[in-house]
């Protein structure tokens, strides 16, 4: 028998119980549109969260906090940490560094040196008149700053042999500036912006103007508590390079950029002047450490912890948050899985009901010589049919309800679930769940016209013969 | 060996402990082209011996050579083929698909051997032209009447130009009138194309257009009478150069 010719009988078969099929057509299309909007909302809920993650975050990164009492201070972010704090911790210095480097799936590292407020001053203008009140100086690698994804918004990244002279900032930290020659609100600028939609001008010029970093006495602090600095020795000029573009991950807007190298050696003068004691390699205070993708990143956290150093990445938080979301779309997943087993049942229902009433039609084909194989496939394929229009009307279906969500109840839907309603999408359809859809409704069609179609076959070519 | 041989034929039914022989022990031979009517009262295992020489049912016991196949000895699936190339089955209810057409129903057992449907439409329109049914092609069996379905039915069990086709009681439903054309429309299809019949009645009338006459008692084949008056198609040729043919057009021609 030919496949078109099975294909007919089988619409026909279809169209012969309109109503009986469309009932049934509707149980699958009610099945498979709660799978597919259930795993869209699964999507989308992923998706919130790792948009959430890398606000905070990047994804592949893996960072290590300096523990060693170096005495320096450090912002942390939200991160989770983790690790064995009992542990002697090793010196992050460029041994470890090179260590780090040679992990598996590491695209490269950033060493970061934290210089704190209370280590040195950063000021401005003639007789240091500007100086900045808050804000921390990072020593970072500057051949690095484009791989750190760091964009310029104002200047431009200093050239090689300028690395030592150069200072880069952050796009809101140059209003931290304070003009020491004034008193109360005289003596600090807001960035706010003018009628003509131009930004307030900070006191100092953050491209090309001159800088000074000078090295805190901390041994006798002035009366107002803050430390005097700088003198001989003790100074170091700069000229501002760039200002950098806010970066999505919040890091760059209040941070000052300088060279590594410089930095290490104002840690060396600060330890001088101040009798710290260090005869140890000088240590970084974070070393970011960049794996080839997000599923690499637990297996390098593992390592760099297996070598003794605290680390923290978002791959951890994504994880556990991951399997938080897990059991909230498993119990989704387990009701459309319930609706779609109802269809199944349903389809079932039918085709024995179908073969019920045409058991002397099948008689008849089995004395005119029709194989029973076809017999079985022809059953098999009025099932899979019921169960893929189901699949492809719910398809139809998910999407008008996916963009319903999306538009109207985007936000409701995104306090219902915790997440911000950043406008994203809570209900994401891409084409491979279509796929995954259709295929799935049609198998389910499939095994539930399974027996059906097995008993179908058995039926006696005597069958044609009884008289009713 | 002739054309079909039956062997030692037994067929019993068990009812609980109760055992009921349909068939006792049946041999008969019947030759290729030859027209053979099987009669009996009611209950005496006319049915019984058909559905097994068509291989619906198998036997208790003994075997059914058809053109060298033993047929009580073949799978469902062999079955299936030996149907598609030996044999029709012409039924006393028709047993038309009623969701088909004319056209549709004589061409089942064609689409059934998997031939493409331009080629079977041409086959089977030309077998509906030649039962006299040229322009109810398109007409569905509830569109039509007894002899008219019957006659689809002929149409159906000759199209793929079987050895042999099996009647059980194919005039049954029929009054006698149409009873007649149906007869003489089989018997002149057989002869045409050289196909073996086996026709299974309680009707002597009937009995009257085969070669060869099997009486069957309580599963027991008591005589084999040779039918020496057997209507012959020719018959009507002559009749039809003759001044009265009113009777003949009506079978042609469809009603
Ligand atoms: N499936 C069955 N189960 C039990 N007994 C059966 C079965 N089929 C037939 N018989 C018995 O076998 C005997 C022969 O039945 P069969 O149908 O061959 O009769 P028949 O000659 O065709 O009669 P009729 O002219 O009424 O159709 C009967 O006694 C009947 O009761
Ligand atoms: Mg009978």
């Amino acid at each position: 028998m030919k496949i078109y010719d099975m294909l007919i009988i089988c619409l026909r078969n279809l169209w012969r119980r309109k109503g009986r099929t469309l009932l049934t057509v509707i149980g699958v299309v009610i099945g498979s549109c709660a799978v597919i909007v259930m795993i869209s909302l699964g999507l989308g809920m992923n998706k919130a969260m790792d948009s959430m993650l890398s606000s905070w975050g990047d994804l592949t990164a893996v960072t290590i906090f300096n523990g060693n009492g170096s005495g320096m201070m450090f912002v942390t972010d939200d991160s989770h940490y983790s690790g064995n704090s009992n542990k002697e911790k090793p010196p992050l210095n460029d041994d470890a560094l090179e260590m780090l480097k040679n992990i598996d799936h590491v695209s490269y590292v950033i060493p970061k040196i934290t210089l704190s407020n209370e280590m040195v001053t950063l000021c401005s203008g003639r007789s240091d008149r500007y100086r900045l009140g808050w804000g921390e100086i990072y020593g970072v690698d500057f051949s690095m700053l484009e791989k750190m994804g760091y964009e310029i918004e104002e200047g431009a990244i200093p050239n090689e042999h300028n690395y030592k002279e150069s200072i880069i900032y952050g796009n809101e930290i140059t209003y931290n500036f304070r003009d020491t020659k004034k008193h109360g609100n005289a003596s600090m600028t807001a960035k706010q912006q003018l009628p003509d939609g131009s930004f307030t001008k900070p006191f100092v010029e953050p491209v090309g103007g001159d800088f000074k970093i000078g090295i805190n006495n901390t041994k006798k602090p002035n009366e107002d508590g803050s430390y005097p600095y700088g003198g001989r020795g003790y100074e170091y000029k700069l000229t501002g390079a760039a200002v950098l573009k806010q970066d999505p991950n919040w890091e760059t807007p209040y941070s000052i950029f300088i060279d590594i190298d410089l930095a290490k050696e104002i840690i060396e003068s600060y330890n001088r002047l101040n009798g710290v004691k260090k005869a140890k390699a000088p240590e970084y205070s974070q070393v970011k450490i960049v794996c080839e993708n997000i599923d690499s990143v637990d297996a390098v956290q593992k390592a760099v912890e297996d070598m003794g150093f605290t680390a923290s990445s978002m791959a951890q938080v994504r994880s556990q948050m991951q399997g938080e979301l897990g059991v909230i779309q498993m119990i989704l997943g387990g009701l459309a899985a319930i609706s779609l087993l109802v269809a199944a049942i349903s389809i079932t229902n039918t085709m024995i009901m179908s073969i019920y009433e045409r058991t002397r039609e099948i008689g008849i084909m089995k004395v005119l010589g029709c194989f029973i194989g076809n017999i079985r496939l022809l059953f098999l394929m009025e099932a899979g049919m019921i169960g893929l229009l189901g699949g492809i009307i719910g398809t139809i279906i998910s999407y008008i309800i996916s963009f319903i969500m999306n538009t109207f109840a985007g936000s409701a839907f995104a306090q219902i679930l915790g997440f911000g309603g950043d406008g994203g999408e809570v209900s994401i359809i891409p084409i491979w769940l279509v796929l995954l859809a259709l295929g799935f409704s049609t198998v389910i069609g499939l095994i539930s016209g399974y027996y059906p179609a097995n008993r179908a076959v058995k039926i006696s070519a005597l069958e044609a013969i009884k008289n009713e | 060996m002739a054309f079909i041989s039956v062997k030692n034929l037994r067929k019993v039914y068990k009812i609980g402990n109760e055992k009921v022989y349909a068939l006792k022990k049946i041999d008969l031979d019947i030759e290729r082209g030859e027209i053979c009517c099987i009669l009996g009262t009611s209950g005496s295992g006319k049915s019984t011996l058909l559905n097994m020489l068509a291989g619906l049912e198998k036997p208790t016991r003994g075997d059914i050579f058809i053109n060298g196949t033993n047929v009580a000895k073949l799978s469902e699936k062999k079955l299936a083929r030996f149907r598609q190339e030996n044999t029709g089955f012409i039924f006393q209810s028709y047993n038309l698909i009623s969701q088909f057409n004319a056209l549709e129903n004589v061409g089942m057992p064609l689409m059934f051997k998997g031939m493409p449907r331009s080629k079977r439409d041409k086959i089977s329109a030309k077998m509906l032209k030649l039962v006299g049914l040229g322009s109810r092609m398109k007409h569905r069996p509830n569109q039509m009447s007894g002899g008219q379905q019957q006659r689809v039915g002929i149409a159906r069990a000759f199209v793929a130009k079987p050895n042999v086709v099996f009647a059980d009681e194919p005039t049954g439903n029929l009054d006698t009138k149409t009873t007649d054309e149906v007869m003489r429309l089989m018997v002149r299809m057989c002869r045409k194309y050289n196909i073996t019949l086996i026709l299974v009645t309680h009707d002597l009338e009937i009995a009257g257009y085969s070669d060869r006459i099997v009486h069957i008692i309580d599963g027991e084949i008591t005589s084999i009478e040779k039918n020496e008056s057997v209507y012959s198609p020719e018959d009507d040729e002559k009749k039809e150069s003759g001044p009265d043919n009113n009777t003949e057009n009506s079978e042609v021609s469809e009603q």
